[in-house]
């Protein structure tokens, strides 16, 4: 199974939406997580938890990056990464 | 001998001993004690030149943790009082801030933040201004300033309290050194470890990072705001680090990463402020990382630190948060302020050298919460409740109604529905602090024909982003009891039940 961005960016509203308790729609690539959509370290954490329900993301604790965390763009990217090292295993 | 009266002194002491031990270190720079020394030294002549003078106010407002410490050093040399302010405070918050202290400059790179302090008349000094200071010329004026004395005020730290604005806590030189050698006997940093600190300088405990580490002759690293999330293990395990200074939500996430990483990172201690660490933590922490031990705290910025536990004594004394640090004491009292036994519950009255100043500018409140028995002797009244056991231990059982703790920030109930009712479509608003029944984050009430999305923000700008709470719900009125007070026994079966209400979430 081969997953699109598109279908990461709307894993990522639904699970932004649960977690900030707000609809939260229409990211763009260049979304950025802390200073536009206003999310914490806690909330962070939030999302990547429940996107490896939705997505079936499992990520590695070690693994994780700042850099990752930067805008929708980079998050895919890292949510892809896994997901393919993940199948490739 | 004599002991240092200054600030800056445990900067010096410690420099003037590992000049080239890295002392401070971000996710992308590092500088070493001889370097900051220096570097506070020539920010100090930089700051007089632009006419900051003994007593004046410095606001330092940067992301960047190495200017903090730079500004905050060169503001105590300079003999004037530093007040860090978190990245959140701007808008109307930081004019609140800079119409109550009257600084004289601001460290800042922020744009808006500059905008707003440029109409306050105030000097903005850029980060790489301030870290970048020439060594001044001979006849620089510096020489002939004297040096602060322990007793002037060395800063000031802006706190919610039970005032719809926030105020600040004043705190001299001595105060702070006591405060930082009492926590450092408690605590024992090493000389050998590295410090990970993922808490903003702007919050006392994270500002107190750099001087408990300067004590050991240690090296502090600080994380930055994504650091302090799901990349948390990754910076540990970078940075080597052996201590982390934590609030509960960082342990809480860091249990979470350690349950499921193959390497743990090398911490042998977990200190914990702010609000209760859960057992689960605690215990999750233990078993992931063999060896770590857990000290416990309990405090507020008014006396910094008020009590603290012994390395895992929370074993032994479950629910316990400490002993007063050596050389103070910390007692209850009842409602006329007499002296109760232990056991019995009261509020917490603290006495020792770490006892505050008081309230900036605010005389009524500082009498009131900076208490002098028999109009002399000073003791810290908390608004906070619990009791002592036999031998001295704390148990914590409530803060005052308005006060309550969220993501780690202390917030005020009644500056939250101050700034909610300013905005417009709101007629009225009532908070619901997190608990048993609202959850783990506050829930705000609102009076308005806007949705609750709506309404948090446009909250924006008028209140820290951090104070913002996480929920809204619209509500037709606000219940009230027979005092005329908001009724929140009522109002939070009004919340829970939101079947009579309008949509709250257009999900």
């Amino acid at each position: 199974m081969t997953l699109k961005r598109t279908d990461v960016t709307a894993a990522m509203e639904t699970a932004l939406s649960s977690v900030l308790e707000r609809p939260v729609t229409g990211l763009s690539g260049q979304t950025r997580l802390f200073d536009d959509l206003h999310l914490d370290s806690t909330t962070m954490l939030e999302m990547l938890m429940e996107l490896e329900d939705s997505l079936g993301l499992e990520v590695d604790p070690e693994e994780l990056e700042a850099d990752d965390f930067e805008t929708v763009d980079t998050f895919t990217d890292f949510a892809i990464a896994q997901l393919e090292t993940r199948s490739a295993a | 001998m004599t002991q240092p009266l200054t600030l800056h002194s445990l900067l010096d002491d410690a420099a003037a001993v590992h000049s080239d031990r890295r002392v401070l270190s971000t996710g992308t720079d590092a500088v070493s004690y001889g370097e900051l020394a220096l570097a506070s030294r020539r920010a100090a002549h930089l700051l007089r030149a632009y006419g900051v003078r003994r007593g004046d106010r410095v606001v330092v407002s940067s992301p960047d943790a190495i200017t903090v410490a730079v500004a905050v050093h060169a503001a105590s040399r300079a003999g004037a009082m530093f007040s860090v302010l978190h990245q959140d405070v701007r808008d109307r918050p930081l004019e609140h801030v800079l119409g109550d202290c009257e600084p004289t400059a601001i460290v800042t790179d922020d744009p808006g933040v500059s905008t707003t302090a440029q109409a306050h008349g105030v000097r903005v000094i850029s980060s790489r201004e301030l870290r970048h200071a020439p060594e001044p010329g001979p006849d620089a004026d510096g020489r002939s300033t004297p040096a602060p004395l322990g007793v002037d005020g060395a800063c000031l730290i802006y706190t919610s309290g039970t005032t719809s604005l926030p105020k600040a806590v004043v705190s001299t030189h001595q105060q702070m050194l006591f405060a930082a050698r009492a926590i450092q006997d408690c605590l024992g940093y090493r000389a050998d470890d590295i410090v990970f600190s993922p808490l903003p300088l702007s919050f006392d405990y994270g500002l107190y990072q750099l001087f408990l580490t300067f004590l050991a002759g240690a090296q502090l690293r600080v994380g930055d705001v994504a650091e302090a999330g799901p990349p948390l293990l990754r910076a540990l395990q970078e940075s080597e680090a052996t201590v982390l200074a934590a609030v509960p939500s960082v342990s809480d996430r860091l249990a979470w990463l350690v349950r499921r990483a193959k390497n743990k990172p090398k911490l042998r201690l977990v200190t914990n402020t702010g609000a209760a660490l859960s057992e689960r933590t605690i215990a999750d922490l233990r078993e992931a990382i063999p060896g770590l031990s857990v000290q416990l705290m309990y405090g507020l910025t008014e006396c910094k630190r008020a009590t603290i536990m012994p390395p895992d004594g929370d074993l032994l004394r479950p629910g316990a948060s400490g002993r007063a640090l050596p050389g103070t004491e910390v007692f209850t009292v009842d409602d006329d302020g007499e002296r109760l036994p232990a056991g019995e519950v009261g509020q917490f009255v603290v006495r020792g050298p770490h006892v505050m100043a008081g309230y900036w500018r605010r005389p009524e409140l500082t009498a009131e919460r900076f208490h002098r028995r028999d109009g002399l002797f000073p003791e810290l009244r908390t608004g906070d409740y619990g009791w002592m056991d036999d031998d001295g231990y704390l148990y914590f059982s409530g803060r005052r109604d308005d006060l309550y703790k969220e993501r780690g920030f202390r917030v005020s109930a009644t500056e939250v529905e101050a700034a909610a009712r300013r905005v417009e479509g709101v007629s009225s608003a009532a908070v619901l602090p997190p608990g048993p029944r609202t959850g783990k984050t506050a829930v705000l009430a609102a009076v308005t024909e806007l949705d609750g999305p709506d309404v948090l923000a446009r909250m924006r700008g008028l209140i820290e982003d951090h104070k913002i709470p996480r929920r809204c719900v619209p509500v037709p009125a606000l219940p009230t009891n027979n005092n005329g007070k908001v009724d929140r026994q009522a109002l939070t079966d009004l919340v829970q039940d939101p079947a009579p209400l309008r949509k709250e979430h257009a999900r």
